[in-house]
């Protein structure tokens, strides 16, 4: 029940806005994010298993499920463990912020914005409680329509192209999605005699299906997850859309919209296909190591920073996904905390720069600049915002891409770790590059846009309504995110915590895959001398 | 439905209702197909709108006449009871269409079919 | 029970290799060091340490706050020297109470600490979790550094409250936040207890040094090099990173403590890959030394530091942070000891690149004319001294070092910013000269003076015993052609006798003339001595005097401390700290008995003579070129440019041997054009043809259809009874197949 109310107030938040009257609608969705926010804050304090030895969801399935159809097996159900209640908070702490940085920005058709933002928040809250494949996937999908139109009628000026794309590109890779979760539920049906879609059921079933259909069914998974993540190659529509995005639709498609495909990786493709994640997790890791140096060297050329950073997430992400397939509980605590730090840190910086593009209506790094005199707090923010992406150590960055990049490097056939991997240590060099490439390009846009002698366009007046600085109700959208950046980065064993008995029961049955994988791969001398001292450095 | 389908089935047996004879059926079956075909024939020629939509009621009202010999055929009152619905429905249809050839005879004094392609793809 | 199992990999893998076993460690002689290593203690009664670390973050927030409040005073000054004196002062404290040999743990709170039930399901209990809490490590290496980066550091920042007196407001603040962030990190760096909190203090340093070096951020120049300073260490960054997975890799913890007790017992983490990825350790661990110390091939961000505040130059870039690498190296040395005990050539790799590292910026700073940046060249060229100290195993010879050219490299540094502070930003040696005799400038003068003569390495002083411990090492310590490596250090010393002097020669001595410099002018902040016409330099006060005065003291301490032995003793007491730490486990690999000799004396007494022949001659020739007789000085330059065989050599060291236009050709160029190539790709390829092409798929599909729909309705009506037509005569044709 707490869980429905926490997707109902955005909504009844909507129809406030929507009979408020336009000038009030701004206060109204403030007022309901607030209200959505501390109502989250009630659930993550009701929540009783942060400190959890064995990984549970809250509530208990048969007090939240809400039978639709029962003969096929369709119930709503929902539920949350630590990591989709992290996620949720991280989307209901960001919308307030999101609300306070389209302020002034959105000057027509404001309740419309407000009814559309709100509705987005329900749509990836609600991906994130769902508890059976159904709800979760309509709150997939219908997450898309939001940001269509948020896109579509707020976007820059190739917002057209950017929203379609968009619509249509994530669409058609759920669609795969659909039908091999599907195809799980009908073979769940066919071998056991009854329809579910509830995710446990399904999840403890899968993976007694063949090597061949697992992989199948990874390939239709991944075909849908793979182009919200964004995964090298299918990342093309990120940076149209984040650029053409009004501010809180950057925010929300960066900080949140992504984080669906990674959760929708941890939630379906790791308990799901095991067998296929063991053979597969190498090509993935070599495509997401592609993004990571791809994209970072894209983002060093760009001039519209806005693009810049859509890119960075591009990189970023790699991570994230290196960290999830390591398949050790260091990758995927580094994982998720990056989910978290990458949403915060990336999230503000599209707020920056959204400010920015308040005042001075264009966001190419040739055309304005230099702005850490005129903007002193701005420039804070943003260089506080800045280092939280390079990775610099104390703020969250670091943390997550730490974790990400040592799981990878120790997921080797014999990880003291007691977790054996299929990567190890040159996709983490690799990846690890990126660490050179992030700062090089996220300093370049440091030093364009803070750094150097002033630069404003040619027609640029002061606006009567802005402050040259940043205005309080500015200062309060940003504050709490650098904030959250720095906290995460000093204190980040809370959430570190939390997410270890999720850890554990997710990787469960890997260590033995993988070094069944290996036992079948030619027993070349090396491997089985390998597999002997694991046996019995495991001891 | 299936209900009062079932009674009807029921009082009709109880009736003095028989199966036609095969000889007439085919009789019957004949004027439906001519008539279609006249239609048909009559559509693909004229350009006129309302001559067009005449013949397109024309092979509405042949498949009807089918609907009916081959419910009699099977003492099943389904049939007739299928052309009562195209019947109420060609009405509406009608009204509709004709309806809309008179709004656009106002746009375009024509009744030629081939002045309205706009909506064509190439 | 781990370490057993590695060693019988090892040996396995050996054999297998082909190799004659030599590569595993003599049989029958476990690896030990020669100074054993105790376990950490976890002492309560060291509490107070805690604060060494905090009063510079509390000072941080305090000059954030400041800023916010648009505090106009000297505040923020005060504030910072107080913090770090308070710093320097619980240092002392907790060094007077400490036994060097017993390695102490301060926990101050939990930080990254992970663990997890084992994979196989077979154990309940948590094991091997990934450890990272905010601890400090107190033992004789973190001590000594600490002591002398938190004095330097109150010194400098009290030297800093007048130096940057003319931006007093944010930029003050903005400053000292700097400041205070920088020793936060070098503290983290120095005393913490693990390598993450190392690598926490290692890239907190490079921050402060990205924002210090571009604290005038109006100069675009100031800009790029403070990008390029981080973003070189960023990949020296890297190579620490991959050190640090590796000893996690190899040996499940990062850890001192638990470290250097697997390293005594004999673990060469060798157990996994092979081996191979063990060797790498120290490799990857040099990497991240080489760039955080500005050696050979990631040098080039250290001159270009010196856009900075001199302050900065002076504390960051020359005393403390630049020695963070050989901080790392000293810390880690067990891993290379290792490494050396199982036949690797990582030692004889550092001190080959320290010792031509040397060489290369010594060369650079003779042709150099800014004086900062021939102190930039000359910190490079000193911190090559320190890694050819360790690469010859000796530890203490690296770390004595390291303490001398802090004290007269920051006295020097501090100098110049007063010649710069006072001339109007003037740095050209040629546009300077006998300052002498400019009234108020005697302190500076003389102050300096020691700074060159200890510099140079001059008999007596305290960097000419410092040095020598290290060059007559070269001829002790058995290795990859050491002897050659200390006769280039000797040539090296000589070199840098006379760049110092040449410096000191031209500025203070000789007819007096000056000008202000027209473009530096601190970079756009309001500024009243740019006019060039009625210019006249304002003195030092009595802070910068006074700072510069107390580290001339320091210095002439450290050289006479070697004189008055156990009392005073500095060498005493320096050996002590280091030998008993980690660090100084080195002299275990130098020959047992008799030391080799050089030119028939014992290297250490040979030396004495050696090293000061050759400053004595550079310190001359450098009197004669550039005091005594500057007409010969132009008369050489002539020689050199009028003949073509050899007028590249002074145009080669000029231009700092072309090894920044090299990097942006082979390096920064290929990478904006992978840049640009591969975003061309990803608009024409990967979008272009990949997704626009994939969605054009069904309209190329749909345009094969489409004169069907040609907008006549008759059209429209035959292809629907064409289309009835096919499918009844496709009915009738199975209907009629299947009755016959």
């Amino acid at each position: 029940m707490q869980l429905w109310i926490l997707l109902l107030i955005p909504l009844v938040t909507c129809i406030g806005v929507g009979f408020g009257g336009e000038r009030n609608a701004r206060a109204i969705a403030l007022g309901g994010s607030l209200v959505t926010l501390a109502w989250a804050a009630v659930l993550a304090m009701q929540f009783p298993h942060w400190q959890a030895e064995q990984w549970a969801y809250w509530p208990a399935p048969e007090d939240n499920a809400f039978p639709v159809l029962p003969g096929l097996g369709i119930a709503l159900e929902l539920g949350v463990d630590s990591v989709s209640l992290l996620l949720v908070l991280l989307n209901v702490i960001l919308m307030p912020c999101c609300v306070l940085g389209s302020w002034v920005a959105i000057k027509e058709r404001r309740r419309e914005f407000y009814i559309w933002l709100l509705v987005l928040s329900t749509c990836v809250m609600g991906v994130f409680v769902a508890r059976d494949v159904i709800s979760f996937y309509t709150f997939f999908e219908a997450s898309l329509v939001p940001g269509f139109f948020m896109l579509a009628i707020y976007g820059g000026p190739d917002r057209r192209e950017a929203s379609f794309k968009f619509f249509i590109y994530t669409f058609v890779g759920s669609l795969f999605m659909l039908l091999g979760l599907a195809y799980v539920a009908w073979q769940h049906a066919q071998q056991t005699g009854d329809w579910s879609f509830a995710i446990s059921d399904l999840t403890a079933f899968a993976p007694t299906l063949s090597a061949g259909e697992q992989g199948w069914i990874l390939l239709a998974l991944m075909a849908g997850l793979a182009v919200k993540v964004p995964l090298f190659p299918l990342h093309t529509w990120l940076p149209l859309a984040h650029n053409q995005a009004p501010t809180a639709g950057s925010v929300n498609f960066a900080a949140v919209i992504l984080k669906l495909g990674l959760y929708g990786l941890y939630v379906f493709i790791l308990p799901m296909v095991p067998e296929a994640v063991v053979t597969w997790a190498p090509t993935i890791a070599v495509l997401a190591v592609i993004g990571i140096v791809y994209a970072a060297l894209i983002c060093w050329v760009q001039t519209d920073v806005k693009k810049l950073i859509a890119y960075s997430s591009v990189s970023h992400m790699g991570f994230a996904v290196l960290g999830l397939i390591a398949l050790n509980p260091l990758g995927l605590q580094g994982s998720v905390f990056y989910m978290l730090s990458h949403g915060f840190a990336t999230g503000g910086l599209f707020l920056c720069i959204g400010m920015m593009y308040e005042r001075y209506h264009t966001k190419d790094l040739r055309e304005v600049g230099g702005l850490a005199f005129k903007m002193p707090v701005w420039s804070f923010f943003f260089i506080v915002l800045v280092f939280a992406s390079v990775g610099l150590p104390g703020l969250n960055g670091f943390v997550s891409e730490f974790l990400c990049l040592i799981g990878t490097f120790t997921a080797v056939p014999d990880a003291k770790t007691g977790y054996p991997g299929v990567l190890g240590p040159w996709f983490a060099a690799i990846a690890a590059t990126g660490m050179i490439l992030g700062a090089m390009y996220l300093l370049y846009m440091t030093g364009k846009l803070c750094f150097g002698p002033l630069r404003e366009p040619a027609d640029h007046h002061e606006s009567e309504e802005l402050p040259k600085d940043l205005s309080l109700r500015e200062i309060a959208a940003l504050a709490p995110i650098a904030l959250i950046c720095l906290i995460f980065g000093v204190m980040p064993w809370p959430i570190l915590h939390a997410v270890e008995p999720v850890a554990e029961e997710v990787l469960k049955p890997y260590p033995a895959l993988v070094e069944s994988h290996f036992e079948q791969m030619d027993a070349t001398a090396k491997v089985s001398l390998l597999s002997d001292t694991t046996l019995e450095g495991s001891r | 439905m299936n209900d009062v389908a079932v009674s009807l089935t029921q009082a009709g047996e109880a009736s003095t209702m028989v199966p036609i004879t095969t000889g007439t059926i085919q009789i019957v079956l004949l004027v439906s197909a001519v008539m279609f075909a006249i239609g048909m024939v009559g559509f693909l020629t004229r350009r006129n709108m309302i001559l067009m939509f005449l013949c397109t009621e024309l092979m509405f009202q042949a498949s009807a006449i089918a609907m009916i010999a081959f419910g009699r055929m099977h003492m099943n009152p389904e049939g007739q009871v299928f052309v009562i619905f195209i019947l109420t429905v060609a009405a509406a249809e009608a009204a509709l269409a004709l309806g809309l050839v008179v709004l656009l005879y106002r746009r375009k004094p024509t009744l030629d079919a081939e002045a309205w392609s706009e909506l064509k793809e190439c | 029970m781990l370490s057993a199992i590695a060693h019988t990999t090892l040996a396995t893998v050996a054999m297998a290799g082909g190799g004659d076993g030599s590569h595993g460690l003599p049989a029958g002689e476990p690896f030990g060091f020669q100074v054993p290593i105790a376990p950490v203690v976890d002492e309560q009664s060291f509490a107070l340490a805690a604060w060494m670390i905090w009063l510079p973050v509390i000072s941080a927030v305090l000059c954030g706050i400041y800023a916010a409040l648009g505090v106009k005073s000297r505040l923020p000054a005060w504030t910072t020297v107080a913090a770090l004196a308070g710093s320097f002062v619980i240092a002392a404290i907790t060094v007077s109470k400490l036994d060097f040999a017993k390695p102490v743990v301060v926990h101050l709170f939990d930080w990254i600490d992970l663990s997890w039930s084992s994979g196989s399901g077979t154990a309940d209990d948590k094991w091997h979790g990934l450890r990272a809490n905010f601890a400090l490590y107190l033992d004789g290496l973190s001590a000594y550094w600490i002591l002398f980066v938190t004095f330097l550091g109150t010194m400098i920042a009290f030297y800093a409250s007048e130096y940057m007196e003319e931006d007093k407001g944010t930029g003050y603040c903005r400053f000292f936040a700097g400041v205070s962030i920088f020793l936060f990190a070098m503290t983290a760096l120095v005393l913490g207890e693990n390598l993450i909190m190392l690598y926490l203090g290692w890239e907190g340093v490079g921050l402060a040094s990205y924002l210090l070096i571009g604290y005038y951020y109006k100069k675009p120049a100031a800009v790029a090099a403070a990008k390029k300073a981080f973003i070189m260490n960023r990949i020296g960054d890297l190579g620490l990173a991959l050190g640090i997975y590796l000893i996690w890799l190899e040996y499940g913890s990062l850890e001192y403590g638990a470290l250097f007790q697997a390293l005594q017992a004999g673990d060469t983490g060798a157990g996994q890959y092979d081996g191979w990825a063990a060797t790498l350790i120290p490799w990857c661990l040099m990497l991240g030394a080489f760039g955080k110390s500005a050696q050979f091939p990631l040098y080039v961000w250290l001159p270009d530091a010196m856009e900075g505040p001199t302050p900065v130059s002076a504390l960051i870039h020359a005393a403390t942070m630049v020695t963070a690498g050989i901080y790392l190296i000293a810390r880690t040395m067990p891993f290379f000891l290792m490494n050396k005990a199982l036949g690797g050539h990582a030692l004889e790799a550092v001190a080959w690149i320290g010792g031509l590292t040397a060489l290369l910026a010594a060369t650079i700073a003779m042709a150099q004319y800014d004086i900062k940046r021939v102190m930039a060249y000359s910190t490079v060229s000193q911190l090559g001294y320190m890694f050819m100290g360790l690469g010859l195993a000796t530890s203490f010879g690296a770390c004595y070092h390291v303490l001398t050219h802090a004290f007269f490299k920051a006295l020097l540094f501090l100098c110049c910013g007063a010649v710069m502070h006072g001339f109007g930003g003037q740095l050209d040696l040629r546009k300077l000269g006998g300052i002498r005799r400019v009234p108020g400038w005697g302190v500076v003068c003389w102050t300096m003076l020691i700074g060159s003569l200890w510099l140079s390495g001059v008999p007596g002083s305290a960097g000419y015993f410092s040095k020598d411990e290290i060059l007559s090492q070269a001829f002790i310590t058995e290795g990859a052609g050491f002897r050659l490596l200390g006769w280039i250090g000797i040539i090296t010393a000589g070199l840098t006798a006379y760049y110092t002097f040449r410096v000191w020669f031209r500025v203070f001595t000789g007819p007096t003339h000056y000008k202000p410099d027209e473009a530096h002018g601190h970079a756009g902040h309001d500024d009243d001595h740019g006019a060039d016409h009625d210019f006249h330099p304002h003195a030092p006060g009595l802070r910068i005097n006074l700072v510069l005065t107390i580290l001339s003291l320091g210095a002439l301490w450290l050289a006479v401390g070697y004189f008055v032995g156990d009392v005073w003793g500095t060498q005493t007491w320096i050996k002590n700290a280091i030998e008993n730490s980690s660090a100084g486990t080195g002299l275990q690999l130098m020959p047992a008995g008799e030391h080799p000799t050089l030119l028939g004396f014992d290297p250490h007494t040979a030396m004495y003579f050696i090293s000061g022949t050759f400053g004595l001659v550079g310190l001359a020739i450098a009197w004669w070129l550039h005091c005594a007789n500057r007409k010969a000085a132009d008369d050489l330059r002539g020689w050199f440019n009028g003949r073509a065989w050899i007028a590249w050599l002074p145009r080669a060291m000029e231009h700092k041997w072309y090894v920044d236009e090299i990097y942006i050709a082979t390096i920064r160029f290929p990478l904006w054009i992978a840049g640009q190539a591969l975003y061309m790709f990803d608009r024409i390829f990967v979008d272009g043809i990949g997704v626009n092409g994939t969605a054009r798929l069904p309209k190329i599909a749909a345009s094969l259809f489409q004169p069907l729909y040609n907008g006549k309705l008759q059209g429209y009506a035959t292809s629907m009874a064409g289309g009835l037509a096919l499918v009844i005569a496709w009915i009738v044709w199975v209907w009629m197949r299947g009755s016959v």
